[in-house]
């Protein structure tokens, strides 16, 4: 059995090939997946958000890191599953209506995914009701807006204003980012959060699912 | 010491230039829909020359589209009335894909809209006419999908460096083709490459940055290379590019690179275009250009902008406070 801090390594260095092979030789040593996921997985996605943070790190760093632990947890998910453990959360993510940018919106779900989030992944163009849809019919306790333009920002008070309509606000906590967004945007819409950063998105996530 | 007009006609000025990144804010100028604008060059000079009338800018620009070249390349676009337009999809996949793929010739497609416009430009008098155009790298993220492009650079370089190299090549007739037009420059943007890191901005972008403008820049033309979402740490990798001329976003501190390069080297920027010039009032946004122009005022080597490309929704009063702003420090400051 190979050390698992190898696992730790493959997961911050992006090598997706050694994150799945140390994975799948600790399942079968009978390792509790749960101890893969806690004690290096995690761990590692935490440092790979210091080291971007500190611009040690840079979004391809950022995208591999997040497809090595995706590769690992495909292995680990059917036995969480079984176990009946729950996942951090279930985020509805995606790019606002009239909105076709995606790589902050696919960074985001990467490093959710990362920090043991159940994503669903919405895509770009999105309209309200498909939020709706995600909170209602998906269970989503989490939704997740991101905008690149100045003139499709107002999709997200579309978004907030319906999901509040469709009756389901209280179910859900609603984060927004993307370049032209500001707390103070997010404040005047009455979303639960802004996050400016990918890295910080976990924390966010963990700080208004906690409120 | 560069000599190029540009630099010249910075370094000679005694006031502080700007050249805010402002084409669609004056649609309403030319009763023109952000469509009109990136398909027709009379509506861009229409625009460019009213608001030049309104705020005697030493600085007329082509539009900013990213979206013109890769179209050319192939890519499918999306259109709407009032936005820029978007890529979508993914034009190549895979190393064979990128090995196949033809190169256009500059004037493909929508690129000799802005071509002509430069052309046109040229009637407006004592004007520093400035084309545009998308850098090598931020060119090649959109052919084979921007995420896509960004992991490339570390799980199949050499896919990305096949395909910026066919970028390279077109980027560079088109260079030649803007300075042929009349260009006295072109803001060459190149934001995807400010998400890499410093190393891999050198492998991806700044190589082939030099190597495209080696032989293109001379007296009469420069190129002011943009990187809106690049960062102070990413500096000297954009200066290897030996250019002299760079416009930046937001996320740069300016004040500290100011004091980093030296004084040939003339920096741009850097009010952000969505939180300053879109979400302030006019006051506000006088404020915001006031402290910019008090905290670069030691630096001669600097000319006032956007941090980026001003949106169709930003209103023109906000614009008008910007150059009242200017105005006003430059009839009580002089630049020495």
């Amino acid at each position: 059995m190979r050390d698992l801090h190898a696992l730790y390594d493959a997961v911050l260095n992006g090598d997706s090939k050694n994150a799945k092979a140390i994975t799948g030789e600790a399942i079968e040593e009978g390792i509790d997946p749960m101890i893969l996921v806690t004690q290096h997985m995690v761990p590692a996605m935490a440092e790979v958000g210091r080291r971007f943070e500190c611009n040690e790190f840079f979004v391809p760093e950022l995208l591999i890191a997040a497809r090595a632990m995706k590769a690992s947890l495909e292995l680990i998910r059917p036995l969480i599953a079984n176990s009946g453990i729950q996942p951090a959360g279930k985020v509805a993510i995606g790019t606002v209506q009239g909105d076709l940018h995606d790589i902050g919106k696919n960074l985001v779900a990467a490093m959710l995914e990362g920090g043991g989030y159940e994503i669903v992944d919405l895509g770009v163009n999105v309209p309200p009701e498909k939020f709706i849809s995600a909170v209602r019919d998906n269970k989503a306790n989490l939704v997740a807006m991101s905008a690149l333009l100045t003139t499709t920002m107002p999709s997200m008070k579309k978004t907030i204003d319906a999901i509040k309509e469709a009756g389901v606000r209280d179910r859900v906590k609603i984060l927004i980012g993307g370049a032209p967004i500001s707390q103070r945007y997010a404040d005047e819409i009455g979303a639960d959060g802004y996050c400016d950063s990918a890295a910080k998105v976990c924390k966010m996530a963990a700080q208004v699912l906690a409120e | 010491m560069d000599n190029s007009g540009l630099s010249q006609r910075i370094r000679s000025s005694l006031q502080r230039e700007a050249m805010p990144i402002a084409m669609y804010p004056g649609l309403s100028l030319a009763n023109a829909r952000v469509k009109d604008v990136i398909t027709n060059s009379q509506i861009q000079f229409d625009i460019q020359a009213a608001l030049h009338a309104r705020y005697h800018t030493k600085f007329v620009l082509s539009a900013m589209d990213l979206s013109a070249e890769a179209e050319a390349f192939g890519c499918e676009v999306h259109f709407s009335e009032n936005e820029i337009p978007s890529i979508v999809g993914r034009r190549v996949t895979g190393i064979d894909e990128a090995k196949k793929l033809s190169i256009p010739k500059p004037g493909d497609g929508r690129t000799g809209v802005y071509l002509e416009t430069v052309s046109k430009l040229r009637k407006i008098s004592d004007v520093i006419v400035v084309g545009g155009c998308i850098g090598p790298f931020s060119l090649a993220a959109r052919i084979v999908g921007v995420t896509e492009a960004l992991e490339l650079t570390a799980s199949e370089p050499d896919l990305m460096h096949s395909v910026i190299e066919k970028c390279s090549i077109f980027l560079g007739e088109y260079l030649r083709a803007f300075k042929t037009a009349g260009a006295h420059g072109v803001l060459m943007a190149e934001p995807a490459a400010g998400l890499l890191s410093p190393r891999g901005l050198s492998i991806f972008s700044s190589n082939y940055i030099r190597e495209i403008t080696r032989s293109i820049e001379c007296e009469t033309f420069s190129v002011i290379l943009h990187n809106c979402a690049a960062k102070n740490v990413h500096l000297p990798a954009i200066l290897a590019t030996g250019l002299h001329h760079f416009h930046f976003g937001a996320p740069m501190d300016i004040i500290k690179a100011l004091s980093e390069v030296s004084s040939d080297i003339y920096l741009f920027g850097n009010l952000d275009p969505a939180r300053v010039f879109c979400q302030t009032t006019r006051d506000e946004m006088k404020e915001k250009t006031n402290e910019l122009l008090a905290s670069t005022a030691r630096f001669k080597n600097f000319v006032i902008s956007s941090g980026c490309d001003l949106p169709p929704n930003c209103f023109l009063e906000n614009l008008d406070g910007f150059f009242s702003a200017v105005e006003q420090y430059n009839s009580v400051y002089s630049i020495v």
